[in-house]
């Protein structure tokens, strides 16, 4: 729990594409031959894809990777007996969806919540507009008895007004190696900017005709 | 102490306060933490470096009895003395090392190492900044402040005469003081809206919102959570202190008044565009109050000038949603991000510098001319509050759904700025908003309370 990946890389370490593409062969060196062959079908798109590099992965404040404006967090929390039927419990009375409260935070795009190893631990992952702890203090201030409400089927949760459960979230959050948004740098608030315009814009064009 | 609320005529800004029992440590809480500037305003900024340890304490036993208190903060009484020690000022104190790691790792890195969390980039790089500045040198700031210029060099006087005989070095002296018509650097009267603090001892002025917790402020207080914030340790050296986050601006006055010629045909085009991005008509008149013209007896009227919310500006038609009132206090403001405006909020103690606001300096040259402001932004939690400002408030417009618009006041602006004029029919949309006020220098200070400076000079005892 809390391994942190280095994500940020000084440019001096930073390996050429070649090398990066020979570390590949390398490890798959091991591979099975399903794996090996399948490296070899698409090496050669891969080589390109690497030589022209998408913008950096950086670090989501503390935890977190962040891609554009977008970040992700996963959790996995050991749960307390009783935990994992209360929080379901919770969920099903909103039909699993949260979105009549999770809304009002405004920079949530998602989250999910995976009850694994027979009800004993729960992975939970979101991603959200900015860095990880910049409305925190919002959240406690605002909806301290929602995040108290899920989280207290958490082993160890010390509450939210605690001033340790900025650690303990930092505790038990892993950091993805791997993180793709198809649009980084559409907050959600620009998205439902976006989706007013379009709508205007078609109630306009209508009007026009 | 009075129990029941009694009137008294603050002369330092000319309102009559409703005064009521402070539950604050009045004594022990510096004065410019609570107290406004008088206006007119009078001061210098004094920075420090402690060349020897033993000296720097020694500095600290002269000073102290010359560092005024917040006691009855809300009356006329000028000069004072304030004082601020940068974490480096610490170390260079002999602070011990567990005391040093008690304070928040903002503070300890200093605000020039902070400049990716506060957006200090390009021109506002510290690389770029005046020398003094973010070098690890500045130890100590001292702020004298009073309503007359005979008094400004009297305390001045006392406060150099305490360095006598001392390792301890001037870094940088800054003379400040109002403008003709209490007016800043770009000509507008500032320094308005100031949070009320809970326990302070005065009823909030109207429009000034709720009282907000004084952890917030204040160190060893409860904040909004209902706990009070980490303290730096050992209690005596945290409790009733507070964190200055220092930011000195230069007014790149050439380059706003081509911009507002370049928007404004007419001197009523050019000031009702100087009014939209700031939110208020140079006199203070706010938008919301007067939309149309200015009124200036209604800006220098305390008890008016800031009394109103944004319930009757929802699409943001008077002020813009852009302008820089509106984003550092959004009020009722419907926000993008479910936020707690209450968190957010800091002191101000801005200190124009440099001559006065000139509306036909248009040249590139003008814009060099040493000129602008001194910030004290003060918060029980400054450095969090002003990285939270620095991105989301001054360095981004999404919070108020205006995509990347920055604020147009103190925002460092990219190629292709923008600001977004709601309007009927359609909006709107102003370029060529330039950096207008350019970051050349900063740092945080901790300015502790009064028993924290006598424990400080008494080698940490």
């Amino acid at each position: 729990m809390g391994t942190q990946t280095q994500i940020a890389t000084s440019p001096q370490s930073e390996p050429t594409a070649e090398q990066k593409i020979q570390k590949l062969r390398e490890l798959f060196a091991d591979a099975t031959d399903v794996g090996k062959a399948a490296l070899e079908n698409v090496i050669k798109e891969l080589s390109s894809q690497v030589s022209e590099p998408p913008p950096p992965i950086e670090s989501a404040g503390r935890v977190g990777a962040r891609l554009g404006k977008r970040s992700e967090l996963t959790i996995i929390v050991p749960l307390v007996p009783g935990g994992a039927k209360r929080l379901r419990t919770f969920l099903q009375l909103l039909g699993g969806n949260l979105s009549p409260g999770a809304t009002k935070v405004g920079t949530l795009h998602d989250m999910r919540f995976v009850f694994f190893d027979n009800d004993t631990r729960l992975l939970f992952g979101t991603s959200f507009d900015g860095d990880w702890d910049t409305y925190i203090d919002d959240f406690i201030a605002l909806i301290p008895d929602y995040l108290d409400l899920m989280d207290s089927a958490w082993e160890g949760w010390p509450g939210i007004r605690d001033p340790g459960a900025k650690d303990y979230l930092i505790k038990h959050q892993i950091t993805a190696d791997g993180w793709f948004v198809a649009e980084p740098d559409l907050t959600l608030a620009e998205i439902q900017r976006l989706k007013r315009i379009g709508k205007a814009t078609d109630e306009f064009l209508d009007k026009v005709q | 102490m009075e129990d029941a609320p009694v009137s008294s005529v603050n002369e330092s800004i000319g309102a009559s306060v409703a005064v009521r029992a402070a539950t604050l440590d009045l004594h022990e809480i510096q004065a410019t933490v609570l107290r406004p500037r008088p206006a007119p305003y009078f001061g210098t900024h004094v920075l420090l470096r402690i060349d020897d340890a033993r000296d720097g304490r020694e500095l600290f036993r002269r000073l102290t009895p010359h560092i005024d208190s917040a006691a009855a903060w809300w009356s006329a009484k000028t000069p004072w003395l304030s004082v601020g020690i940068s974490f480096a000022g610490l170390k260079a104190l002999g602070l011990p090392e567990d005391s040093l790691q008690s304070f928040p790792e903002a503070f300890r890195e200093g605000m020039a190492a902070r400049a990716r969390q506060l957006g200090d980039t390009g021109l506002n790089d510290p690389k770029n900044w005046d020398a003094a500045y973010g070098q690890g040198q500045v130890h100590i700031g001292v702020q004298a402040f009073s309503d007359s210029e005979e008094e400004r060099r009297r305390i001045l006087r006392v406060a150099r005469e305490q360095l006598d005989g001392l390792s301890v070095s001037i870094l940088a002296m800054q003379d400040f003081g109002a403008q003709p018509g209490d007016r800043n650097s770009l000509g507008y009267k500032d320094g308005i809206d100031q949070p009320a603090i809970e326990g302070s001892g005065v009823n909030p002025l109207p429009g000034q919102g709720e009282p907000i917790k004084p952890g917030e402020f204040i160190l060893g207080y409860p904040g909004e959570s209902g706990f009070p914030l980490p303290m730096p340790q050992p209690e005596v050296l945290g409790r009733n202190g507070t964190y200055v986050g220092f930011r000195k601006y230069q007014s790149r006055v050439g380059a706003f008044n081509r911009f507002l010629q370049a928007h404004g045909s007419t001197d009523e085009e050019r000031e009702l565009l100087a009014a939209k991005l700031v939110g208020r008509w140079r006199s203070g008149a706010p938008l919301v109050l007067a939309p149309d013209a200015d009124n200036p007896e209604l800006g220098a009227d305390p008890h008016r000038n800031n009394d109103f919310d944004y319930h009757n500006d929802l699409r943001g038609r008077q002020a813009p949603f852009g302008c820089h009132i509106r984003r550092m206090n959004p009020r009722d403001t419907k926000l993008t991000r479910l936020t707690d405006v209450k968190l957010h909020r800091l002191i101000r103690r801005g200190t124009t510098y440099g001559p006065p606001y000139d509306p036909n300096a248009l040249s590139e040259a003008d814009d060099e001319v040493p000129r602008g402001a001194i910030f004290l932004f003060i918060s029980a939690k400054a450095m969090a509050t002003i990285e939270f400002l620095q991105q989301e408030w001054i360095n981004d417009g999404n919070f108020i759904g205006i995509g990347d618009e920055r604020d147009p006041i103190i925002g460092l602006q990219q190629e292709g700025a923008t600001f977004t004029i709601p309007k009927d029919p359609v909006r709107k949309l102003v370029r060529g908003i330039e950096t207008f006020n350019v970051l050349r220098g900063g740092e945080y200070f901790f300015m502790p309370s009064i028993s924290a400076l006598k424990w400080l000079a008494n080698g940490f005892q």
